[in-house]
């Protein structure tokens, strides 16, 4: 493992993962408020892709910046309106349900809005009309396609946005305040309803912004929503009510699966055979060792067992 | 003893209290639908494969109903303890080439000892941090699969063959597996009211109290993990030995997150939930496989959107169920149930 291969494997781990934490900070946001774990996160995703590209695509006879603007814009709206309408029409009715039920409920959503996205799209692999010039530009003397540098550009300054928000706007202080004590903040006067509604909506537009981005570098099929998954994984290790822990642990599964994974992949033999894919799956063996030694995860609060 | 439930408890033995079917309602209903089990392959005729599918996933899923719904560990790697019981099979009948006999067993001990040691986590990690080892358990199994034994074809298993005899057509893998999935229903049942089972329950309320009251939770947390995977092996196994093909899309996660959604509409810690659960999801999924083809031929402006629509549909009736009755089928049981024993009055 030569120093070129590491600094490679974090430049480009880092712009990877930059991704992730956009996306992670999308399930921490509402699984912090809502205590609901929303597995149709990768569908949102997904969503937010396919929706950017099929209306920059629609817009495609206006100058390239400008019909891209108007696919993002257009996309955010409609991911807010999703994570509204999802609130309003299936989450409010299990207010107060067993948490187990309200899971499997958004893994239910996850297969309705995944089997809308490819019946209309169908499964083949999107991508955006070249609106980032495929230009490879060099970080710290190593190469990264200019799409790389931008998407985690975007999502600095949207991790950035974000934390803004949370900490001076009025809705930003009522989320945290819920997230922190619902029944307190309840009596505080703090809409619990519209908290929910504004998690979701911000769980949706975050999740179609790594859409977005992924789908700069990457191109859109329905295998994107596993990326659902990772961001999971993510927040896990950063521990799952933290916020700067999603963004760390996004950063750190970018890294490590682009490290140890590409390292595995490239140089490991089992037997003689070349391990093909371990990238996959070594992510989720490091957290499962950082969790037997810290089971909160990385930065979660620890709760302190009472009888 | 009475009919239906009386209005009161009139328990006078031990026996009686004991008694799983404790009324006679309940003893006549229970023999009916065992009449009707013994009886489906006259009635279903050529739809029995509808009711070996459900007896596969309905023995996997009793095994996650002691994981999740009464011990309180979430597992999303369960798929992946049904690949160990197969692929076991698999190996014992097929590169050993011993009976099925032994197969069987195999698996299920096989698996045991993987759910053992697949349970350790749980003692330090829990709740949904859990639900990550357990997933990269699963992404570590089918990673196994692909990269050792089925490629990503599939692996052929040998034909089954119980003492001699064939089990080769839908009729006799039906007995077979009716055997087997009540048997263990029965076995799950009665272990959830013995001490094993109570030290369950105490884990899922609250591990903590439960070591204070004495309860060994590295014993008992393993031993569910185990107890669950061993269900899943068998499972696994019989799922072999009647698909005739194994391969890693067969136990996938999408599988182990089917069979979460099966204990939870079933409903958690029932001992009817996995059963209900597993019918509703595969005679969904299998009902949907067969009428979306014909959805799309009918309407020709969803051409090939096929797998969409079902994926749409299974979706919207998971949502209408859960949303209608989010205690899952066990509690509209137990309301039917209530009703009939308060019958003709309303309360």
């Amino acid at each position: 493992m030569t120093p070129q291969f590491v600094l490679e494997g974090t430049v480009v781990g880092l712009a990877v993962g930059s991704i992730y934490a956009l996306i992670a900070v999308g399930f921490a946001v509402l699984y912090k408020s809502t205590k609901i774990l929303n597995l149709a996160h990768g569908e949102l995703v997904l969503f937010g892709g396919y929706l950017a590209i099929a209306l920059t695509t629609a817009a495609g006879h206006l100058p390239a910046p400008l019909a891209f603007g108007l696919g993002v814009a257009g996309t955010l709206v409609a991911a807010a309106a999703l994570g509204f309408g999802v609130e309003r029409a299936v989450m409010r009715p299990l207010f107060g349900q067993p948490l187990l039920s309200v899971i499997i409920v958004t893994l239910a959503l996850g297969y309705v809005i995944r089997g809308v996205m490819v019946g209309i799209w169908s499964g083949e692999t999107r991508t955006f009309p070249p609106v980032v010039p495929p230009v490879v530009v060099r970080v710290a003397s190593v190469p990264v396609p200019l799409v790389g540098v931008w998407s985690a550009a975007a999502a600095a300054a949207l991790l950035v946005l974000f934390s803004l928000f949370f900490r001076y706007t009025r809705w930003g202080v009522a989320m945290r305040a819920a997230a922190n004590e619902q029944l307190t903040a309840s009596a505080l006067g703090v809409s619990l309803r519209r908290v929910f509604a504004y998690a979701w909506a911000f769980a949706a537009i975050a999740g179609a912004v790594g859409g977005i981005l992924l789908g700069l570098w990457l191109g859109v099929n329905f295998a994107l929503a596993a990326v659902g998954l990772k961001a999971l994984a993510a927040l896990i290790l950063g521990g799952l009510d933290s916020i700067p822990g999603a963004i760390v642990g996004g950063l750190v599964v970018g890294v490590l699966e682009t490290i140890v994974g590409g390292y595995i992949d490239a140089h490991v033999r089992l037997f003689g055979h070349p391990l093909h894919g371990f990238k996959e799956v070594t992510a989720y063996l490091v957290i499962l060792l950082v969790l037997m030694v810290r089971p909160y995860g990385l930065f979660g609060t620890e709760h302190i067992e009472r009888l | 003893m009475a009919y239906a439930r009386p209005c009161g408890d009139f328990k006078t033995s031990y026996a009686q209290d004991m008694a799983l079917l404790d009324v006679r309602l309940y003893r006549a209903g229970f023999l009916l639908l065992l009449a009707g089990l013994l009886a489906a392959p006259w009635l279903l005729g050529r739809w029995l494969f509808l009711l070996n599918d459900i007896a596969i996933f309905a023995i996997g899923a009793t095994g996650l109903s002691l994981v999740m719904g009464f011990a309180g560990q979430i597992s999303l790697g369960h798929a992946a303890f049904m690949a160990v019981g197969a692929y076991t099979s698999w190996f014992v009948t097929s590169e050993l080439r011993w009976p099925f006999v032994v197969a069987l067993p195999a698996s299920a001990l096989v698996a045991f000892a993987v759910g053992a040691v697949v349970g350790l986590p749980s003692l330090r990690i829990k709740g949904l941090y859990l639900a990550i080892a357990t997933l990269a358990f699963q992404f570590l199994v089918e990673y196994l699969i692909v990269q050792t034994v089925s490629g990503m074809g599939g692996t052929p298993v040998p034909p089954m063959d119980l003492l001699g005899v064939p089990v080769d057509t839908e009729v006799r893998f039906y007995y077979l597996a009716l055997a087997v999935w009540v048997g263990g229903a029965v076995f799950a049942t009665n272990l959830t009211r013995t001490r094993v089972g109570l030290a369950l329950m105490a884990v899922r309320d609250r591990d903590y109290a439960a070591q204070v009251l004495g309860v060994n939770l590295l014993y008992y947390k393993t031993l569910a993990f185990a107890l669950g995977a061993a269900y899943a092996g068998v499972a696994g196994s019989l799922f072999a030995h009647y698909n005739r093909v194994i391969g890693a899309e067969h136990f996938s996660l999408a599988q182990s997150i089917d069979y979460v959604a099966m204990l939870v509409i079933g409903g958690l810690g029932s001992v009817w939930g996995p059963h209900l659960g597993a019918a509703f999801v595969r005679t969904l999924t299998q009902a949907l496989k067969i009428a979306a083809p014909l959805l799309a031929a009918s309407v020709p402006m969803l051409g090939r959107a096929t797998t969409s629509v079902r994926e749409v549909v299974f979706g919207a009736i998971l949502i209408a169920l859960l949303i209608w009755e989010p205690g899952g089928l066990a509690t509209l049981l137990r309301k039917l149930k209530r009703y009939v024993d308060l019958w003709p009055f309303p309360h």
